[in-house]
């Protein structure tokens, strides 16, 4: 398998549903190779042990090719990116040891998909978003096993209008040269055939699970807020895709009706300064509270400290942040083009720019607290149902596997 | 070979529009007219008019040999008239056959039965009005919304003089009981109980373009088999009007299996009788209705309308303001008050996603019952503090002070 986030470099809900899939596909007694582009640093490994259960040490095999890819943010992004990663390593401190572009970077991690397909015994290559695929097409070429290509997000997801062409050109390319592939909503595998022209009986749709689907303590922990102070929350990266803007546009409307409310905002990327600017000029800068990246517990956390959770996402393939929000008890309010508005059934959900509406869900569970009692109790009954479990995405990928072992005897 | 007694409720709520928290204190429209106008169009067009004149037609062929009963809710009525005349006169048209007996109900289809009997009986007498003055009818036998009924609510309907009512046959009353017969109420004795046959019913309601049931497709003969087969006396079929193109379209053959019933059932020596017929006739015995049953969903209870946390606390909000509602001067909050008693409304908040659930997401203008909740409370926000403005005014002006009321109704 060729992954590219993983705990601890992850800026998202992609390492988690990464590392979701893997534990699940261990459990069921699947043996995994990961690959994964990214430097090797002795500081993630204590970290790492999230992972590394006895049975999991044993199954898993990580094998780190030296990269620093991002699968966030495009070629742009990539250069800032680079020195980022450099600073990270230890000795590599003011030097770019690797290539000088992201495409040259995909090249170097080819190269080395080639060699590993040879020397690591496997049946089935998987991979996740175009980033991995010219690592696992090379793959595939080189040891003829079947190709499972995963996509999460498409690039029209990451950038809008502003897509790059090369990525379009390599997401195409994997998901036309892979046997199957796996998304997670129907409204992903719309979009792949549109966009593509996939065959849609190569396309599975495989929600997204959750690792510890109750999370929520009973012991009620200390809060940062006075109990009459409710809190709004957003978890994300700061970014056009994840529509931070809407969030505080509509805070602004919330704090008309709502007295003592408070915001808080989980997570950083390249709008942040705009949307400081932005609550500022709205006459929000004591009620809105940034807290910058955030990871593992801590973002539960802030699930629970919250009233209610707002994803009012532009473009959102799954979503995992309402799971999360969910299974700490929280009610969520999900952007109603989200892949996982079609699975959840106890989520209020809007489009992402119909603030107002957005503004009177966030009112209403607020001001009526059998709203909120029922959101959070019907939410924690939902999201503890094994079907959003990481056993039953990981038997349908096996299932997903068998079919390509299949395709490919047939094939001989 | 028992007797047919076939019924059909007709009915459509004043849908609310999605009134923001914003909205509280500014404008006072609630309801979405434009959404309600293409409903009652669309049912008007695929159910009310095809099916009313189909009946007309039977009734007239069958010389007064088929017969029905309706009910037709007060706000039905009045959104007819207003979006859908031509609706308004094909029934005007299939009562005036004369095979048609209409039973009474509350005007705004509530359940105000269940809380509010002062309520209840003030909304039997405006639909009571409206029958008489839309059809020159006054009805004679009842039939609460959605087949709601219990105990306690018996003798009520017994004083306001109707001699029957209809009620659901729930096998935790019936037990070992057959449906089909004529019983009496044990809190009104002079109160003949006509229990639904549900399987019969839900035949024709539920399953008839299910074609995943084993008795598809049901044909006018296989059913007439069963009816006539029947123990008892009398075979009491209740449906939605609505069943009838509109929930089962036209498509599925439901319109050619009514029109093949009547002579089916004539064929096997079957009769259609009213309602009020079985209410002439000596009951078996009493049945005890100690909580409320009603024909919804799998419970047959009224948790479809009271079985949450968000349906028992609007439910709550809207009654406490009764009193002071019913004492303004202002007869236009009356009225938008008495809209928002409609059983709708509570039904769309059901958070049970069983089976059952996709009933309540069809029938549901929203995308979730909390947004129906939401909606619903900010209304009643406002309708509250429209109340206690117009209390206010009242009491500055000396006239009788309600301000008592209001301290009890709006806290």
């Amino acid at each position: 398998m060729f992954g590219w986030e993983f705990p601890p470099y992850q800026a998202g809900g992609l390492a988690t549903a990464t590392l979701g899939l893997v534990k699940g596909l261990l459990q069921t007694g699947l043996q995994v190779t990961l690959v994964v582009p990214f430097p090797i640093d002795g500081r993630v490994l204590p970290e790492l042990r999230l992972v590394s259960t006895a049975g999991l040490r044993v199954a898993l095999r990580r094998v780190r090719v030296p990269s620093p890819l991002t699968p966030y943010g495009g070629v742009g992004e990539y250069a800032a990116g680079r020195a980022a990663a450099a600073r990270r390593i230890p000795g590599t401190r003011g030097t770019t040891p690797y290539g000088v572009d992201l495409f040259h970077e995909i090249e170097r991690f080819s190269d080395v998909a080639a060699e590993i397909a040879e020397t690591e015994p496997h049946d089935v290559i998987d991979c996740h978003d175009w980033i991995t695929y010219p690592a696992a097409q090379r793959a595939h070429e080189v040891s003829g096993r079947p190709l499972v290509a995963h996509i999460h997000a498409t690039e029209r997801d990451r950038s809008g209008a502003g897509e790059n062409a090369e990525i379009r050109r390599r997401e195409r390319e994997g998901l036309l040269a892979a046997d199957h592939i796996i998304c997670n909503s129907l409204r992903m595998r719309r979009q792949v055939v549109e966009s593509y022209k996939v065959d849609p009986a190569r396309i599975h749709v495989v929600p997204w699970g959750l690792d510890d689907p109750s999370a929520a303590p009973d012991v009620p922990e200390p809060q940062p807020f006075p109990d009459d102070e409710p809190v709004v929350l957003f978890v994300g990266r700061v970014t056009r895709q994840k529509g931070p803007e809407y969030f505080i546009e509509m805070a602004r409307r919330v704090a008309d009706v709502v007295p003592h409310v408070r915001f808080v905002v989980v997570g950083t990327g390249d709008l942040l300064p705009q949307i400081i600017d932005r609550t500022v000029e709205l006459g929000l800068a004591e009620r809105v509270h940034f807290t910058g990246g955030v990871s593992g517990p801590d973002v539960d956390r802030a699930f629970r400290m919250a009233t209610v959770c707002v994803m009012p996402s532009v473009s959102e393939p799954f979503g995992l942040v309402a799971l999360e929000s969910l299974r700490n008890g929280t009610p969520v309010i999900v952007a109603r083009n989200a892949g996982v508005a079609e699975v959840v059934r106890n989520a209020l959900r809007a489009d992402f720019w119909d603030i107002e509406r957005m503004a009177d869900q966030v009112a209403g569970i607020i001001r009526y607290h059998e709203l909120h009692r029922e959101l959070r109790a019907h939410g924690l009954e939902e999201v503890t149902h094994p079907r959003f479990g990481l056993a039953e995405p990981a038997r349908r990928t096996v299932d997903i596997y068998q079919r390509a072992l299949v395709g490919a005897v047939r094939s001989h | 070979m028992p007797d047919v007694s076939i019924y059909c409720q007709v009915h459509q709520p004043y849908r609310l529009r999605r009134f923001r928290v914003f909205d509280v204190g500014r404008g006072h429209d609630y309801f979405d007219d434009a959404a309600n106008r293409s409903i009652v169009q669309r049912v008007a067009a695929k159910c009310y008019v095809p099916s009313s004149r189909l009946l007309a037609d039977l009734i007239r062929r069958s010389d007064g040999g088929f017969r029905i009963a309706l009910s037709l809710s007060g706000v039905l009525v009045e959104q007819l008239a207003a979006y859908a005349p031509e609706a308004l006169d094909a029934f005007r048209e299939l009562v005036a056959t004369g095979g048609v007996e209409l039973l009474g109900e509350t005007y705004y289809h509530s359940l105000s039965a269940l809380i509010d009997p002062e309520e209840f009986r003030a909304q039997v007498q405006l639909h009571a009005r409206i029958l008489e003055h839309e059809f020159g009818v006054r009805p004679q036998v009842f039939r609460n919304t959605e087949l709601i009924y219990g105990n306690a609510v018996a003798p009520i309907i017994a004083a306001m003089g109707f001699r029957g009512v209809l009620v659901e046959g729930a096998d935790r009353v019936l037990q070992w009981r057959s449906p089909n017969y004529v019983y009496a109420s044990v809190t009104a004795p002079g109160l003949r109980l006509l229990p639904r046959n549900y399987r019969l019913s839900d035949d024709i309601a539920f399953r008839f373009a299910e074609r995943s049931w084993r008795e598809w497709p049901l044909t006018v003969d296989k059913y007439a088999d069963w009816v006539a087969a029947s123990d008892g006396d009398s075979v009491h079929l209740f449906i939605d009007y609505e069943t009838l193109g509109e929930h089962q379209w036209e498509e599925t053959g439901i319109f050619d299996f009514v029109r093949l019933l009547p002579e089916a059932f004539a064929r096997r020596g079957i009769q259609t009788v009213h309602p009020s017929t079985l209410a002439s006739r000596t009951p078996v015995g009493g049945l005890s209705y100690p909580t409320p049953t009603s024909w919804a969903d799998l419970e047959r209870d009224v948790s479809a309308w009271l079985g949450n946390g968000l349906q028992e606390s609007a439910h709550r909000r809207l009654y406490r303001l009764a009193p002071a509602v019913r004492a303004c001067r202002d007869t236009g909050l009356l009225e938008q008050w008495r809209r928002l008693t409609t059983s709708d409304h509570l039904y769309y908040m059901a958070t049970k996603w069983a089976a059952d659930g996709d009933v309540h997401t069809y029938f549901s203008p929203y995308d979730t019952p909390y947004d129906a909740f939401i909606a619903f409370m900010n209304v009643m926000q406002d309708l509250e503090q429209r109340v206690s403005a117009e209390v206010a005014e009242a009491t500055e002006a000396g006239l009788d002070t309600e301000a008592e009321l209001i301290g009890a109704s709006t806290r």
